[in-house]
């Protein structure tokens, strides 16, 4: 510790870190980090709030209308920065929402249904188990669902309101959709005409395109992620996978084929028995298992393009592949791939040219069958490699009004209750997850490595102005 | 130790370490109250985020502000805070426990639905910014505090530029805003000065 004087000002310094606890040098690294973060955000919210403004002032000096109604406007803006102000300093917590119904089950936590205790709104709230996503080092994956949900003003991506943490989960408080999702619709109601699976690919493909403009693959379409608004149009959900463009391949190796071990069974389904089964007691099985495949935390592969498995690289035109299973799924009532374990799927997708077949007991028409036939092929050749363009104007899709395809009437609207009725979910499945996050066992780790998890987390509590108070979510 | 001797300019004043900031530029950009925006909102936020960091600086700290080696709340060689009791009876307190004071204190007001409201609706008491001056002004003896007496571990940690930057915002703030007297100022004054002249405030 000495300091040689002193020379215009110039002092000199051995800096001996080592003079210090193991536990202060440990802390100065998270304090910095956390001022690190303080002041780049500090940065972004004065650039985002100066364009709000500028954005507004040069929107009304173009416009028309008295100085009243303009100073009327800005004020609003003013209050609107106030309230949202205030809200940054709001510490949001579990208590701070009540459970009304545990509505779905992913990988990593639940999602519940809930309700803001002080202003009475209503939420989905996905709760991810920290230590479980760090041990897995999915944490560039949540931050890109995180990225995407918030990014987007999309009429086609579920909105992400807010988010906030506590040591053990990260919650994400999403919008709430009532009319459940395209996978509980098909165990309700076997298979689809062509007609109501026109409307759902029609939906999927421009909300597919949506988020390929954003500059995301999502990877991972599948119908337990296509959510059923209160209109009866969908939106995407769970981009726990999905990755920017630019990260695509540092984040591949998370899809490793299924080692053979690492298989879930699903009833009878091999293959022997297959060609004596019909296809309604095919349909039966399938669905009998998918519930079990959804909660599973391997997950079901029976979307995945084949490219994504071989890993020699793949682009936007996966998710046109998963789309064709879907619309398959939608049509017959299972998906082409599906067997009786993970390991036998993943098989049969890297030899889809042997293993895709349409029965011949269900009716077809040409232009369908041309359809899943474009889609479901080797990349080079798969149909919306050039964009979504190509796949809106296959004969199949002839007579859709793109441009108005989200209002205009969908085929299945929700009947609702209340605006908490949850009768399109599998509450009854789920009746034995309890209302609020728990401590499970994975989760009773070291002190040390909660911490070393919950640095990783820094910033991934988050508040967006725009859908807080331009959309009235507060 | 690491205190100045009466006829040397402190650490914290000399080259290289004066100059070492985490952020560049000056501090008007984020600490001016934004058009159209409710000033008690913007103190609230500003005076709840600086709180909440200055914990986070704290926290580091507590391994080497303790009451062995801090026994008095010193601020200068012949400068010390007292606390006030209850009763209004100055207190001398070993440093750690004075800033463990002030910061519970400035959490209890935080805290209070009365002094920074969070619900919607809720107004700011009438006399919101004389709490925060006094807020404010204990804010400012934590930092006077630890830059007398622990510049030396800070720059051991190479936490200077983290620290600096932290302060001169703080400073910055408070300018803009009228929070602090010169008075209260007064054992960081020099260094106020050559902030101000390097144009971070
Ligand atoms: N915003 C929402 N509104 C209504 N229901 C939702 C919402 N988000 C999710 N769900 C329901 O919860 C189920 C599981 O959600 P999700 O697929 O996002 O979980 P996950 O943890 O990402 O699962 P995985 O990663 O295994 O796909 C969905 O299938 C859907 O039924």
């Amino acid at each position: 510790m000495i300091n040689t004087m002193e020379n215009n000002g110039y002092a000199q310094f051995e800096r001996n870190p080592s003079l210090l606890p193991g536990t202060t040098l440990e802390k100065t690294q998270k304090t910095k980090k956390y001022i690190e973060h303080y002041y780049k955000v500090a940065v972004e919210h004065a650039v985002e709030r100066n364009q709000r403004r500028i954005e507004l002032e040069r929107k009304l000096t173009t416009e028309r209308g008295s100085d009243e109604r303009k100073n009327r406007q800005l004020r609003a803006l003013g209050e609107r920065e106030s309230q949202f102000l205030r809200f940054r300093r709001t510490r949001l917590s579990l208590e701070d929402f009540a459970t009304i119904k545990v509505i779905g089950k992913g990988a990593f936590g639940e999602v519940r249904l809930v309700q803001k205790r002080d202003t009475g709104k209503i939420y989905a709230m996905k709760s991810l188990l920290k230590t479980e996503m760090f041990k897995r080092d999915q944490l560039s994956h949540v931050k890109a669902e995180r990225d995407l949900l918030v990014e987007s003003d999309s009429p086609w991506v579920v909105s992400l309101y807010f988010s906030f943490q506590d040591s053990l989960y990260l919650y994400l408080i999403m919008e709430f959709l009532p009319g459940g999702d395209l996978m509980t619709m098909l165990i309700n109601y076997d298979t689809f005409s062509e007609d109501v699976t026109r409307f759902y690919m029609a939906e999927c493909v421009l909300a597919i395109a949506d988020v390929h403009r954003m500059g995301y693959i999502h990877r991972d379409i599948k119908p337990d992620n296509i959510l059923i608004d209160r209109d009866g149009h969908i939106k995407l959900s769970d981009f726990g996978l999905s990755t920017g463009f630019y990260k695509q391949d540092q984040s591949a190796s998370y899809m490793k084929p299924p080692k053979s071990g690492n298989t879930l069974k699903r009833g009878q389904m091999v293959d022997s028995i297959w060609l004596t089964m019909s296809s309604k007691d095919k349909m039966a099985t399938w669905k009998m298992n998918r519930r079990v495949m959804a909660y599973s935390t391997v997950g079901t592969p029976d979307y995945i393009a084949p490219e994504i498995f071989l890993q020699h690289g793949y682009g936007q035109d996966c998710d046109w592949w998963s789309l064709g299973t879907i619309m398959f799924e939608c049509l017959i009532g299972w998906p082409p791939f599906c067997s009786e374990n993970s390991h036998e799927t993943y098989r049969k997708i890297i030899n889809w040219r042997e293993t895709l077949n349409f029965p011949n007991d269900i009716h077809l028409s040409a232009e369908a069958l041309d359809l899943m036939n474009c889609l479901m092929t080797d990349s080079e050749h798969r149909l919306g490699r050039g964009g979504a363009i190509e796949i809106m104007q296959h004969p199949y899709f002839s007579g859709i009004d793109w441009d108005h395809l989200r209002e205009s009437p969908a085929p299945f609207i929700p009947s609702l209750r209340s605006i908490t009725d949850t009768h399109y979910f599998p509450v009854d499945d789920l009746c034995r997850v309890p209302d609020q996050p728990v401590a499970t066992p994975e989760a009773n780790v070291d002190p040390r490595t909660l911490e070393q998890t919950n640095m990783a987390f820094l910033g991934y509590t988050y508040k967006k102005f725009n859908y807080l108070t331009m959309k009235g979510a507060l | 130790t690491n205190s100045p001797s009466s006829n040397q300019p402190p650490l914290y004043l000399l080259q290289p370490f004066v100059r070492n900031h985490l952020v560049k530029g000056n501090f008007l950009t984020i600490v001016s109250l934004p058009k159209y925006v409710d000033l008690d909102e913007w103190l609230a936020l500003n005076v709840y985020e600086l709180f909440t960091y200055l914990n986070h600086f704290y926290d580091v700290f507590t391994s080497f502000c303790r009451v062995d080696t801090c026994p008095i709340m010193l601020a200068g060689s012949n400068f010390d805070y007292k606390w006030l009791d209850n009763n209004r009876k100055p207190l001398s307190l070993p440093a750690p426990q004075y800033i463990e004071y002030v910061l519970a204190w400035i959490e209890n007001r935080l805290q209070d639905q009365n002094v920074f409201p969070t619900k919607a609706g809720l107004p700011f008491p009438t006399n919101f910014h004389a709490i925060v001056r006094s807020i404010y002004k204990q804010m400012f003896r934590v930092f006077a505090h630890i830059y007398y007496a622990h510049y030396g571990e800070i720059l051991h940690l190479s936490l200077e530029a983290h620290w600096n930057s932290f302060f001169a915002h703080f400073i910055a703030f408070a300018k803009e805003f009228h929070l602090l007297d010169p008075r209260d100022t007064f054992p960081l004054k020099d260094l106020i000065s050559v902030l101000e002249e390097q144009g971070n405030i």
